[in-house]
């Protein structure tokens, strides 16, 4: 209500200043004197800086007298010499002085004038404040504060001529000094008020600051009235070196980031230290994560809501950098027990914070590394005992590892790509070298196993039933396959089995076959499953072969051979070979001579061996009642065609009749007799029991047929592989592993000299160790003994002036 | 706010009723309205310094003027010529030189740019090609300067008399 009052009678005032205004304006004589003018102005002032309501007569009153009083000397500078005689000394000379510039415009005095005005203003009221603390400076400053702003605002407002004629003129004159009535109204209150009073208001606010962290409520407007302040004022420092024409430009914030946010930056570091030491003493590490988080939060929301927003980054570093960084220890030892204790979603909470230091989660990634490893090692261990000579246990127990810690790296980590690494790391050591590794004496027993478990699953009566579930087995198996280092023992192992699989009609479905030699191709590359899909391919044509065997038959009424089906497979893709030789019975001779006639007319030039060792077939026993059908392999067969011509034979004169090996011509012994089929006069049935070895056979015993053979079924399966057979293969092709690498690794220098011609040894050692890395690591004295292979065999040789230089010799 | 208005008061009384952004082309008058944070519409503001036939003549031309793009800032290197007064303008313009002097004081009291910068163009169109006599009879100068003073000048302006 007072303020309207005063508005009121200030109005009236204006109006009888106008008129008057009007009047001299009519004589043609205005009053440019500068103490009329600063009378005017000064009473405009001190209505404004009390914050009361104003006319739009009364500003543009204030904002004619400064216009008139700038543009009088301009527009009559020379006719207005009597003026000058008629005004003070003081602002005479000045005036003066400006028309000996060449720059005849006015403002410099009243420029002045309103600048110690301010001054005066504001010295006045900071006395007041000077012993205050706490909120009552807050509150003493940031009201004082929005007054003087608006007051300065307006003030601005109608000393616009001022502003736009003399101040830019001196800018650009060079005076850095000036400033537009603004900045110098902030320059004052810099100088007169901020300058007395910042410590205690600075501190103030982060006394504020400290209460509200301590969880109670706090009147944040008196902090964002001061960082506004602070802020605002930043604009003014910079005006005097800018190079620009306009004398505001962008802020600076250099008052508020030494004024304010450094001390608050100290400020939280401290505090912040002293909460994390005394809250570690007390909750676990877990908890005060979680605290911490909190606290990230709420830091977050503090600069949203009262502080300038170019603190946000430098605060949360700061207080990453104490909560976090600097109690890394701590929380990578909580990371283990949390990994130990599979708190996921603890261990997710972990990570985010962690992952806001720089480079911390490096330390966290190998935690989480070592962690699985251990882990998978620790479970192969366990089972390591049977799982030697049990794939579906070993793979599975690997599987069961890689689930459960894929699972953990999606919930805990997001799966994000360094810990993604460092499972796909763990799993590949662990895969590689572990218990059943180190009791095998080899790490090629990984993909041995594995190649097996593919084998248990794809044979015919394989457990694993649903077609979904095999799939699914299969998808895991290449998890695993992928880890292992040794890819190319997987594919000779697998390649073997595949190929008894096949030629022992034992696949469970071609179907399941393809689908898995496509998996492989998919994660090798066509070139790997090659061999495998080209046995695949062998089959599938020797069916139709015997078909066509058979119309063949049929057209040459060949009618008096056995019935036989055979199967031809190529010897590139295949690992077997050629079997000793021995006496073909002439019961099947016939059969052989025929096959092979019918196929050399039809492919002229391929050859054709036979590979006994996996051949078989049904025989019968016409001598018993009832007649047994004997299921055979082709030896069994072989000796046992032997009794048609005689029913008594010493073992020696069998083996020179039928030519088969001694060894494997025992072995082939031992089983006929241990199945009763035939006797033997120097052994009796105990010992026959008991077990018998092909060296408890001597070649001068007596064999005979079983007149009285038993049995409760008609149908009999003799041919059950040889163990000892069996057994030799694998070893066999441990042997060949080395050998084949060789071949492999002198193929891949080769490729790379081709392609380079020269290259320095060392880098030679690298591309070749790259390249093979898909297939396995070939080791480094390996690859030196290769190229002096292919010195010796002159593909290549070392550069004379050069000794670590080679060249490829085309 | 489009067609809200304000009453503008001339130095001898009459008043205008103004759309607000057309009274804004005027510095002075859009600053007063930031600063006092004004909307009644009662409000008279009244210009001491441009007289009714002025002021009106001053909203004919922001009223034409009102939807153009804000004036370019001054800049020292942008390069500055007297020809591209539009055709509105130049017919606006054609008046007595009393009424365009006053003009260009309107337009600096209420700081129009756009006003400024035509009117004094139209005045330095108005001196260019003259010379200093024809300039004196123009705007009707007296020579103040002694022969001696003048001979002085011509001679040390010599260099850029065109030959």
């Amino acid at each position: 209500m007072i303020s309207s009052v005063k508005s009121f009678s200030y109005h009236q005032n204006i109006i009888q200043s106008n008129k008057c205004f009007t009047q001299k304006m009519s004589h043609m004589e205005r009053s440019l004197n500068l103490n009329d003018v600063w009378i005017k102005v000064s009473e405009g002032i001190e209505h404004i800086y009390k914050i009361q309501e104003m006319s739009a007569a009364a500003y543009m009153d204030l904002y004619s007298q400064v216009y008139n009083y700038c543009t009088n000397t301009q527009s009559h500078g020379y006719a207005t010499k009597p003026t000058i005689k008629s005004t003070p000394k003081q602002g005479g000379n000045n005036r003066q002085n400006n028309i000996h510039d060449g720059a005849n415009i006015v403002g410099g005095e009243l420029y002045n004038k309103l600048k110690n005005y301010l001054k005066t203003y504001l010295e006045k009221i900071c006395e007041k404040g000077l012993d205050l603390q706490g909120e009552s400076v807050l509150r003493f400053y940031t009201t004082n504060w929005e007054h003087y702003r608006f007051s300065s605002k307006v003030t601005n407002g109608f000393c616009h001529y001022l502003n736009r004629h003399w101040v830019r003129r001196e800018f650009d004159s060079g005076r850095r000094d000036v400033y537009e009535i603004f900045t110098m109204a902030m320059e004052i209150w810099q100088l007169v008020f901020f300058q007395p009073l910042n410590r205690q208001v600075t501190l103030a606010c982060l006394q504020l600051i400290k209460s509200e962290r301590q969880n109670e409520v706090i009147n944040t407007r008196l902090i964002s009235g001061v960082i506004e302040s602070y802020v605002e004022l930043g604009f003014s420092e910079n005006a005097s070196v800018s190079a620009s024409n306009h004398p505001i430009t962008s802020p600076t914030l250099a008052i508020y980031k030494e004024f304010f946010e450094m001390p608050f930056l100290q400020d939280t570091e401290q505090f912040y230290r002293l909460e994390a030491a005394t809250f570690l003493v007390h909750n676990s590490v877990t908890e005060y994560l979680k605290k911490v988080a909190q606290r990230l939060d709420e830091e977050v929301h503090r600069v949203q809501s009262y502080l300038h927003s170019s603190t946000l980054a430098a605060l949360i570093k700061k207080v990453e950098e104490v909560l976090i960084r600097d109690q890394l220890e701590a929380i990578y030892t909580e990371a283990k027990s949390l990994l130990h204790d599979e708190k996921h979603s603890d261990l997710a909470l972990l990570f985010k914070l962690v992952s806001r230091v720089p480079n911390a989660t490096v330390e966290l990634k190998k935690i989480v590394e070592d962690h699985i490893r251990q882990m998978g090692i620790d479970a192969i261990e366990r089972v390591s005992g049977s799982a030697l000579n049990d794939p579906k246990l070993y793979v599975e127990t690997i599987l069961e590892i890689h689930t459960k810690f894929f699972k953990l790296v999606q919930e805990a980590f997001s799966s994000e790509q360094g810990f993604t690494a460092a499972l796909d790391k763990a799993c590949g050591k662990f895969i590689n070298n572990n218990a059943v590794t180190t009791a095998a004496g080899n790490t090629t027993k990984s993909p041995e196993l594995l190649a097996r478990y593919c084998d248990t699953l794809l044979r015919k009566g394989s457990k694993a039933v649903e077609e979904t579930d095999l799939e699914e087995k299969f998808n895991q198996i290449m998890v695993v396959f992928n880890y292992v280092e040794d890819k190319d023992v997987f594919q000779k192992f697998y390649g073997k089995m595949l190929a008894k699989r096949l030629v022992g009609q034992l696949s469970a479905s071609d179907d399941y076959e393809e689908s898995m030699i496509s998996k492989l191709k998919q994660a090798c590359g066509f070139e790997y499953t090659s061999k495998l899909q080209r046995m695949f391919q062998d089959i599938g044509v020797s069916k139709n072969l015997i078909d066509q065997y058979r119309t063949y038959c049929e057209k040459n009424r060949l009618d008096d051979i056995v019935d036989f089906s055979v199967m031809v497979l190529s010897s590139n893709s295949w690992p077997f070979s050629a079997p000793p030789n021995f006496v073909l019975p002439a019961e099947l001779k016939r059969t052989f001579e025929s096959f092979t006639k019918f196929y050399t007319q039809q492919h002229n030039g391929r050859k054709l061996t036979w590979l006994h060792q996996h051949s078989k077939g049904d025989i019968q026993t016409l001598y018993t009642k009832p007649k047994y059908i004997l299921h055979v392999s082709t030896y069994q067969m072989v000796v046992l065609l032997l009794f048609n011509k005689f029913s008594r034979w010493t073992v020696e004169r069998m083996q020179d009749e039928t030519q088969i090996k001694v060894d494997l011509f025992l072995q082939v012994l031992c089983g006929l007799l241990k199945s009763k089929l035939i006797t033997c006069s120097e052994i009796n049935d105990d010992e026959l029991e008991e077990d018998l070895k092909e060296t408890d056979v001597k070649m001068n015993y007596n064999i005979q047929l079983a007149d009285d053979f038993k049995s409760k079924k008609i149908k009999i399966n003799l041919n059950v592989p040889l163990k000892s057979v069996e057994q030799k293969d694998i070893e066999g092709l441990h042997r060949t592993i080395d050998e084949d690498r060789k071949m492999v690794i002198q193929a891949a220098i080769v490729r790379t000299m081709k392609a380079r011609q020269t290259l320095k040894h060392a880098l030679l050692m690298q591309e070749v160790i790259q390249q093979l890395s898909s297939r396995f690591k070939p080791k480094i004295p390996v690859i030196k003994k290769c190229i002096d292979i292919l010195i010796e065999k002159e593909y290549l040789e070392r550069q004379s002036n050069e000794k670590d230089v080679l060249r490829y010799l085309a | 706010m489009a067609g809200h208005k304000i009453k503008l008061q001339s130095s001898d009384g009459d008043t205008f009723d103004v759309e607000v952004e057309i009274a804004k082309q005027s510095a002075t008058i859009k600053t007063m309205l930031e600063d006092l944070g004004m909307d009644e519409e009662e409000d008279v503001i009244p210009l001491p310094n441009v007289n009714s036939a002025i002021l009106k003549k001053v909203i004919q031309w922001a009223t034409h003027h009102k939807d153009d793009p804000p004036p370019p800032e001054d800049d020292e290197n942008r390069e500055k010529n007297t020809n591209d007064i539009s055709s509105w303008d130049q017919d606006f313009l054609k008046v007595d030189q009393g009424t365009l002097f006053e003009l260009i004081l309107a337009a600096n009291y209420l700081d129009i740019k756009g006003l400024l910068d035509v009117t004094c163009k139209t005045v330095a169109n108005m001196i260019k090609g003259k010379t200093p006599e024809e300039i004196r009879r123009t705007f009707n100068i007296k020579n103040d300067f002694t022969p001696q003073e003048e001979e002085q000048i011509k001679k040390e302006n010599e260099w850029c008399e065109e030959k």
